[in-house]
């Protein structure tokens, strides 16, 4: 289970959260889903993972959940090596993954459910998380009823129902059109910045990836790797107008920059 | 955003009766009917038909008049019947969707039960027939497993199906929340299957049907299908016609019952009970301490 | 019989050499207990005959007495007469049907109640009217086969893809293109799911026309050898019926993925292939 303290006093000197070292990933003996990634991540920090389809941002997440295991090279978090899923790790999907026979707060009740018997003080806890995302007239309609941005929403409070102090969101707008992505986005943003919590976001959007993120881990294919990471240094809380700015622009040029080495 | 079953009360179901499309379809469809009757009807009494092959609608709904008022013999054939295919119903059952779970849960129990099932699934069951009744006796044992071998396939083939098609990321989700086995088949796997669960059972019960008829033909004292098969031997028409029409009553009957069940457990995929269910769940929350 | 594979298990995950071994193993200490339950009498040979004996009755049905050809041969005749009629039967009275929305409206409540009736409960009516003899057995494997086809096509012409069918329009295509290019190919798959349904049924309404009917046929061997209790040679009837339905099923197996190749990748290939000649040459 989760300690406080873990991070600190953890095999890492730099109190990191997640450490990565060597990281590869093979699947079938063949197919190199990732090899050799080598990252730190800090509490507290928000990481982007931008890259195209098939450079392993998936892999790597699920091996931080503890879904997979890396085929060699080290993987901490909170200072353990990774190897079953954790309390304190919960990950969201591109898809809602809602369970269509519970309500919006069942499906937020679930994590609770799956470790202890549900009480009043767990349903109001899911009630306000419910709340927080924006469903609150819709704490008892089933998914079917919902749109696909209000789908996002409830997954996003039953990651939240969890208590992981480390999310990570696999693409979990990526199916949603601009606006809703966009509006969701900045909600993210408040929520995480309101519980501090360490995040892991991937998305195949630059600009979307520079807005949200401490550090943007610039990912590549054939073998997926970490081509490169970029520090993002905006000040927070940030504004969309943020992404009309110069220095924004010189770093999405910077991030295209890694993409377009790496293809020669 | 915006929701799409939006909240409001929808019109009571009987507001159907004042749709004026709605009515004229319904007069239309009685039209084509009584109309289809009535000429059948004219063609008996003025002798177009052959009464020992097709007798007018009148004798028919006198031998059945007969058989359910005057003697009222088919009430217990009926009953025999329903109760074979019941039973056989529920005996397969049972054993397709366990051994489904089975070979749900564990790629060896699906490996090695796998040919045998496929075996069973070519043979015509009903083959199976008088070895059953070697076996079983002439009495109703002989029935209800016949039906339980001939429910068992589709039962198992669609329990199976819905068991495994799991979606891929939920199932890690729930993996990543520390979910035990028992938690995954209960809380995804099995409510995940419910839709393709009920369409095996729907497909079943007729089957059972069938299998208990069929049974009956073959050698039996009592039931619908000997019913059948004595009218049809004295070549009373009208007779097998009336015992015809209430095999299509005892089957749409099971039928509507499994019907009924499947919109019960399987809510999620019936818009119009969502808020219904919303409101008992809602009920049951709101009292938890 | 029901029409279909059991899923989860691809082709590939099948077979090695080592499950083969480990199938046979368990089949062979099935068929070992059960013989040696007969042999000391805990199971009563006359019921449950043994192994070995259902082994030697296939030789005599087959090849020393040689009865079973012809019953065979007979109900393969009905099963694939009664199959042909009826399929033929269903699929165009659906086509007929699926033209007119209003045929449709009109048939639907006479179908669900049809769907819900034992339609093989019919087969004694039909001796009555036709007799006792090949037509009966004729009527009632068509009218058993008639439903699935009927049924599967008029639904697949009522789900047809609305948009293709705009398409087809904005391009100036007549009625009957519509009903050829867009709408059959369309409704293909749940055709040849009804087709193969019929299949599944044709020869347990054969059988049964056989109970009730008949003086010959797989039918009639199979009831007079468990009346006279020769439960091992009924076993190996049941048994030879297994064959025969397992041969029926790959062939509709075939038949589908040759008609609906892009269902099924090694046919969508060949077809590809095909065509790449057919085009090139032209
Ligand atoms: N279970 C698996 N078995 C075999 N190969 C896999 C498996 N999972 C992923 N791969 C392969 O590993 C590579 C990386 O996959 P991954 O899903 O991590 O990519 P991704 O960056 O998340 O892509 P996307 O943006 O499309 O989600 C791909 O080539 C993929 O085909
Ligand atoms: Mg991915």
């Amino acid at each position: 289970m989760y300690h406080e303290t873990r991070a600190a006093d953890g095999a890492d000197p730099g109190g990191a959260v997640i450490l990565g070292h060597g990281v590869s990933k093979l699947f079938g003996g063949t197919v190199v889903a990732l090899e050799g990634a080598t990252f730190t991540v800090k509490p507290r920090q928000f990481i982007s993972l931008v890259g195209p389809s098939g450079c392993g941002k998936s892999t790597l997440l699920r091996m931080i959940a503890g879904l997979i295991e890396p085929s060699s090279g080290s993987l901490h978090v909170h200072g353990d090596p990774v190897g079953k899923p954790r309390r304190d790790v919960g990950m969201m999907f591109q898809r809602p993954t809602l369970m269509a026979w519970r309500t919006v707060l069942e499906n937020v009740l679930l994590p609770t459910e799956l470790v202890r018997k549900v009480t009043a003080a767990d349903r109001d806890h899911a009630l306000e998380l419910i709340e927080l995302v924006g469903l609150k007239d819709f704490a008892y309609a089933f998914p079917s009823q919902l749109s696909g941005g209000m789908q996002q929403r409830a997954s996003l409070a039953r990651l939240l129902q969890t208590g992981a102090d480390v999310l990570l969101l696999d693409e979990p707008f990526g199916a949603l059109d601009e606006f809703t992505r966009e509006r969701l986005n900045l909600e993210l943003l408040r929520i995480v910045a309101q519980f501090g919590r360490t995040t892991l976001f991937v998305t195949h959007n630059i600009q979307e990836a520079i807005f949200l993120a401490d550090e943007v881990f610039v990912m590549t294919p054939r073998p997926g790797r970490i081509a490169g990471i970029v520090e993002v240094p905006f000040e927070r809380p940030r504004d969309i107008s943020l992404m009309q700015t110069v220095p924004f622009n010189e770093m999405v040029a910077e991030v295209r920059g890694i993409f377009d080495r790496d293809n020669k | 955003m915006i929701a799409r079953g939006a909240p409001g009360r929808k019109p009571a179901r009987w507001m159907v009766l004042l749709d004026p499309v709605f009515l004229r379809r319904l007069a239309t469809h009685v039209l084509i009917f009584t109309s289809f009757i009535a000429v059948w009807e004219w063609a008996g009494q003025t002798g177009r038909l052959n009464d020992l092959i097709m007798p007018a609608p009148s004798a028919i709904a006198a031998a059945i008049w007969r058989m359910y008022v005057v003697t009222g013999e088919i009430y217990w054939h009926f009953f025999v019947t329903m109760f074979e295919a019941v039973s056989g119903f529920v005996i397969g059952g049972v054993i397709g969707l366990g051994l489904a779970i089975g070979a749900a849960l564990s790629l060896t129990f699906r490996r090695y039960v796998a040919p045998y099932a496929v075996a069973l699934n070519v043979t015509p069951g009903i083959a199976v027939t008088p070895i059953f009744i070697a076996w079983f006796g002439f009495g109703w044992n002989s029935k209800i497993a016949l039906a339980a071998l001939i429910v068992f396939f589709p039962i198992f083939v669609n329990s199976l199906s819905g068991l495994l098609r799991v979606d891929r990321d939920t199932e890690e989700l729930m993996r990543s929340l520390g979910a035990s086995k028992m938690q995954t088949f209960f809380k995804l796997m099995l409510p995940n299957a419910a839709p393709m669960i009920f369409a095996g059972f729907k497909v079943a019960i007729t089957t059972a049907l069938v299998g208990a008829i069929v049974a009956e033909f073959a050698s039996a004292t009592e039931g619908i299908g000997i019913m059948m098969q004595r009218y049809a031997h004295r070549l009373d028409i009208a007779a097998s016609i009336g015992v015809l029409i209430s095999m299509a009553l005892m089957g749409l009957l099971l039928f509507t019952l499994m019907e009924v069940a499947d919109r019960r457990t399987v809510f999620w995929l019936r818009p119009e009970r969502l808020e219904q269910v919303s409101r008992k769940r809602r009920r049951r929350l709101m009292a938890l301490k | 019989m029901s029409d279909e594979s059991i899923p989860g298990l691809s082709a590939e995950d099948g077979l090695t050499w080592r499950r083969v071994f480990n199938h046979l193993a368990i089949l062979v200490a099935f068929l070992t207990v059960w013989e040696m339950l007969t042999v000391t009498g805990i199971a009563d040979e006359l019921l449950y005959p043994r192994p070995t004996l259902i082994i030697y009755s296939f030789y005599s049905l087959f090849i020393d007495q040689g009865i079973v050809w012809r019953h065979l041969w007979i109900t393969m005749a009905t099963v694939l007469s009664g199959f042909v009629v009826g399929t033929i039967l269903g699929i165009s009275l659906a086509v007929v049907a699926g033209l007119s929305e209003t045929a449709r409206r009109y048939m639907k409540p006479y179908i669900i109640v049809l769907e819900a009736t034992p339609r093989i409960a019919i087969g004694p009516l039909m001796l009555a009217w036709l007799g006792f003899g090949f037509e009966a057995k004729l009527a009632i494997v068509t009218l058993v086969c008639f439903f699935a086809p009927f049924i599967n096509t008029l639904t697949g012409f009522l789900s047809a893809d609305e948009d293709q069918i705009e398409l087809m329009r904005s391009l100036g295509a007549s009625k009957w293109q519509i009903l050829t290019k867009a709408m059959v190919p369309d409704a293909m798959p749940l055709i040849m799911a009804g087709i193969r349904l019929a299949m599944a049924s044709a020869l347990g309404g054969a059988l049964v026309a056989e109970f009730i009917s008949s003086n010959e046929g797989m039918g009639v061997l199979l009831n007079n050898l468990a009346a006279v209790l020769q439960m091992s040679a009924a076993f190996a009837a049941l048994l030879t019926l297994t064959v025969l339905g397992f041969f029926l099923y790959r062939i509709m197996e075939s038949l589908e993925s040759w008609i609906i190749f892009w269902h099924h990748d090694d046919s969508m290939r060949r077809v590809a292939r095909k065509r790449q000649t057919y085009w090139s040459k032209l």
